[in-house]
């Protein structure tokens, strides 16, 4: 029993986009699926501008929207506070889609290859269509888990395992002494898109 | 692509959704019209077996759209086994409610039997669980969307309302076109088509006032300004607002003939599923701005006219 989350360093983050090729390799999604993603910002005016990198993944919320809309129960929190999805009980309607405010579910009808249209398919690619199909399936929403498989090895998501400005940290947040739980007390923890009332577990600290 | 990275523009539900919220509205539209012209005497009654011959199998055929979209359609039985936990699940059960008792009802009054005919009682007794099942399927088509608290274009109360009219507006028209296409010029169905412009004018002020909340709130501005002035601005201006009401309004008031009305009709009932497209289409969700920085899609720089058709449609 814990409850999982993630604290994001946006001070830290210059956005190298090694979360989202870690996320891939290790979830093998085809391509256009970004179960990790990265999203550049600006803000100032012309002399004074400042580029800033957004790390997205599914934030695990404490009242997710998507849980609410779902039909089948298909889509729920584990007893690790994980948002994890039923492929064997989801209809595949697509209404967690419009549910979730942050777009971090991916439709995925079949593994689209990575090469161009009439290039034979890679030995590595049947396996990572057969990998992916196993663990998600097609037809159904797919999205981030927290790396499940790498946690009952008792290592960190693969995100924050390869993130070299150790931007990411990982953790519980049910203990107090954990570092993430320091880290948001003290650095004035924030969450993306308070106002839809979803409660993320995923807490980004200030850029400045 | 950029667009779906940054999270804004839902592209999950396209046209078979939206002919499955189009036919559901229309069918439950009908049966509903031709319930209450029913309590309304005999001399309604022929128009009245058209109403509720259209309910059934429009949303019997809407419903197999909504399953064509599934993405594993061996499951769909299970959304019946949760009721309450979402709209989706509700609306099955409203919807399956009144494909039964619209079921009862064609068979045993229209085709094959009409052992209904002469029990005035039963049937309206019929008719009264049908007119409830059947106006919570044409609000249940907008509930549905404006349970997607995420997206602030469809969450507002106008969406179920203005969804009820255009049902209620495009049922009517199908009724209108059956009778017209089965018997020649009848004062009743030219009242019908009167009620309709009322009905017409509403449908426009409700749509005003939907749009014009959509514009005036940040959330919500990008989708009505897509509809308005982007890449839908085709599909509703055309669509919905020429075809699906001016056209069918200007019809209805000036003209008092068969085939008048129905070309009015025909015209009025695309306009009806291109409105559910457009609204679907639309939705989107406010853009992510965090910590003082603002990120949104960057905006393609402006393009010489030749290379315009090259942009992709609808890109926000």
């Amino acid at each position: 029993m814990a409850r999982y989350g993630m604290v994001i360093d946006l001070k830290r983050c210059y956005g190298c986009y090694s979360c989202v090729m870690a996320c891939k390799v290790k979830n093998h999604t085809p391509p256009g699926v970004f179960w990790a993603r990265i999203l550049k910002g600006e803000a100032g005016k012309y002399p004074n501008v400042v580029r800033q990198a957004l790390p997205i993944l599914c934030m695990h919320c404490e009242d997710p929207g998507c849980v609410k809309v779902c039909p089948t129960g298909a889509t729920y929190l584990d007893e690790d506070g994980v948002c994890v999805i039923d492929t064997d009980i989801c209809v595949g309607c697509k209404y967690c889609f419009m549910g979730c405010p942050y777009g971090a579910r991916y439709a995925v009808e079949e593994w689209g290859s990575y090469f161009p249209e009439g290039l034979p398919v890679t030995p590595l690619e049947e396996f990572q269509a057969r990998a992916f199909e196993e663990k998600s399936g097609f037809g159904v929403p797919t999205k981030c888990d927290f790396c499940a498989d790498r946690r009952s090895f008792g290592k960190e998501p693969s995100c924050v395992a390869a993130c070299p400005a150790e931007a990411r940290i990982f953790g519980d947040l049910d203990d107090p002494d954990s570092e993430i739980s320091f880290l948001i007390k003290t650095r004035r923890g924030f969450v993306l898109k308070p106002e839809v009332g979803t409660n993320p577990k995923v807490y980004y600290l200030p850029p400045r | 692509m950029s667009s779906k990275l940054h999270g804004l523009v839902q592209t999950e539900w396209g046209w078979l959704i939206a002919i499955y919220l189009f036919l559901a509205g229309a069918g439950a539209g009908a049966y509903v019209t031709g319930v209450v012209l029913d309590f309304m005497g005999p001399e309604w009654a022929t128009i009245a077996k058209i109403g509720v011959f259209f309910g059934f199998p429009s949303v019997l055929i809407g419903t197999l759209f909504l399953l064509a979209d599934l993405g594993k359609v061996q499951n769909a039985w299970r959304v019946a086994t949760k009721p309450g936990t979402s709209w989706i699940a509700r609306g099955t059960i409203i919807i399956s409610v009144f494909l039964i008792v619209s079921f009862i009802h064609l068979v045993f009054w229209i085709f094959p039997f009409s052992g209904l005919e002469n029990a005035d009682g039963l049937r309206h007794l019929l008719g009264i669980v049908g007119l409830i099942f059947g106006i919570g399927t044409m609000v249940y088509t907008g509930l549905l969307l404006g349970d997607a608290i995420p997206i602030p274009f469809w969450s507002t109360v106008l969406l179920p309302i203005l969804f009820f009219v255009s049902a209620l507006s495009t049922g009517i028209m199908a009724t209108i076109l059956g009778s017209s296409l089965l018997f020649q010029d009848s004062d009743l169905v030219h009242g019908l088509a009167r009620f309709d412009i009322l009905l017409l004018v509403m449908e426009i002020v409700i749509l005003s006032a939907f749009l014009h909340g959509a514009h005036r709130l940040p959330s919500s501005q990008h989708s009505a300004k897509e509809v308005l002035f982007g890449g839908l601005s085709r599909f509703f201006w055309m669509g919905v607002a020429l075809c699906g009401i001016l056209i069918p309004l200007l019809i209805d008031a000036i003209f008092h003939n068969n085939f008048m009305a129905i070309v009015a009709a025909l015209f009025g009932l695309a306009g009806g599923l291109i409105l559910r497209y457009v609204v679907l289409k639309a939705g989107a969700m406010p853009p992510m701005d965090a910590a003082g920085f603002s990120f949104r899609p960057v905006s393609k720089p402006k393009l010489p006219m030749a290379a315009r058709g090259m942009v992709p449609p609808g890109n926000l």
